[in-house]
């Protein structure tokens, strides 16, 4: 079972993982490489568990070359009503 | 007192020292680096403080003075600092908004922060840090993020007494013990983006939140849980898929199980819960974080034993959750 369904720009990049990652509730980190995103795998996985997460994003974002959105800090104020 | 959080903890002694430990890589730990610690180890900085009060989220921490300052450190990449920026801070900044204001409590989410001024101040409560799931209770509007405190909305004529936060949750009990939840919403529920009364005729004088539950104790002993409809099930999916149509999540259900027991406090991980009474608990236990001495995941309460030289002499018990991880920590009566 998918532990969550998380939208890529909640998701942060991670140098040094080389991979965007969201928290696990372990305590690791759930992680996806932009080569995987770029293949159209949709499943980010934590290194020390058996959890995983479904990653919501644009195939197209990641179709060709590396782009650059989501890294910046959330700036934007106020969007959408609920 | 512990607060634990993604993987690190913070320890107030009865002196108001402060000590940290576990993973460091955002400056959560607030000794001036980005370096993890496998021991505790007294935060320098807040040496001249009185701390009354701490919280730890997933990669930042909050402290709270005797004067009513608050100090944060950790990542700030979402503003959960309070700072005014996304910058993160590896020893901890005194948060320059609440400098004329008594500062009573701090409580750290995943990624946001809530605050409670001292009552007669106007019990004022605020949130910053990210506000995607309403967490912040700030707007009706969906807030993607807020790097400086804003006011609350909700609590014109409600005496609040304590805040928490997990995840994108989170929560608050009212001097009349009325239990008060925003941001993501629990099970099948969709997010509250400013704070909602469960309803329920039992007073409430504990709270406390996990990634997908929160857990209440009433006055009486009874413990409730919201949401949480997986929870003792994450590594067992077909029972998950059973009981899926169970429970959607929005209402408050008493926990079975514990009957004949004077349950005095209660403590949320991510996946997990304990009661302290007869210390008993259940949940996500994959990494061990039951200390049932398996790594099943257990769906109602199981008693813990602490080993018979611990339990043969007087004291008391206090357990803290952490997201994959519980401490017990025992007094004993000298």
């Amino acid at each position: 079972m998918s532990y969550d369904d998380v939208e890529i720009e909640d998701m942060q990049w991670n140098e040094e993982l080389q991979a965007y990652t969201y928290p696990c509730p372990c305590g690791d980190l759930f992680q996806i490489t932009k080569e995987e995103l770029k293949i159209g795998e949709e499943i980010a996985r934590c290194p020390s568990c058996s959890l995983y997460i479904t990653v919501i994003y644009n195939a197209e974002d990641f179709a060709d070359k590396k782009s650059n959105n989501n890294l910046e800090p959330p700036k934007r104020q106020a969007v959408a009503v609920a | 007192m512990l607060a634990c959080g993604g993987a690190h903890v913070v320890g107030l002694t009865s002196s108001g020292k402060v000590l940290t430990w576990g993973r460091g890589n955002s400056g959560q730990l607030g000794h001036g680096d980005m370096d993890c610690l496998l021991s505790p180890k007294i935060v320098m900085s807040l040496e001249s403080y009185c701390i009354t009060q701490v919280s730890a989220g997933w990669s930042h921490s909050g402290f709270v003075s005797d004067e009513g300052c608050v100090f944060t450190c950790g990542d700030g990449s979402f503003g959960q600092l309070g700072h005014g920026d996304y910058r993160s801070h590896c020893s901890p900044v005194k948060v320059s908004f609440f400098v004329n204001k008594h500062v009573e409590q701090i409580a750290c989410g995943m990624r946001h922060s809530l605050v409670l001024l001292k009552d007669g101040s106007g019990n004022l409560l605020y949130g910053f840090g990210s506000g995607k799931r309403g967490q912040l209770g700030i707007s009706i509007d969906r807030i993607k993020s807020v790097n400086a405190p804003e006011i609350i909305r909700g609590f014109d004529d409600v005496q609040i007494i304590t805040i928490t936060a997990n995840a994108d949750h989170s929560a608050a009990l009212s001097a009349d013990g009325e239990l008060y939840t925003w941001g993501r919403g629990f099970g099948a529920t969709s997010d509250f983006l400013s704070p909602q009364q469960s309803p329920s005729s039992s007073k409430f004088s504990k709270v406390a939140l996990g990634w997908n539950h929160a857990l209440v104790l009433s006055d009486n002993g009874e413990v409730f849980m919201l949401g949480g409809s997986h929870h003792g099930m994450l590594s067992n999916p077909e029972i998950t898929t059973l009981s899926k149509h169970l429970s959607d999540g929005a209402v408050l259900e008493r926990v079975p199980g514990l009957d004949g027991i004077k349950v005095v406090d209660i403590a949320a991980g991510a996946e997990h819960s304990a009661i302290e009474g007869a210390i008993k608990i259940w949940g996500w236990g994959e990494h061990g974080q039951l200390g049932l001495g398996s790594t099943r995941d257990e769906t109602s309460p199981q008693t813990v034993s602490l080993g018979d030289e611990v339990e043969r002499k007087d004291g008391t018990v206090r357990v803290y959750c952490g997201s994959g991880y519980t401490y017990a920590i025992r007094t004993f009566c000298s």
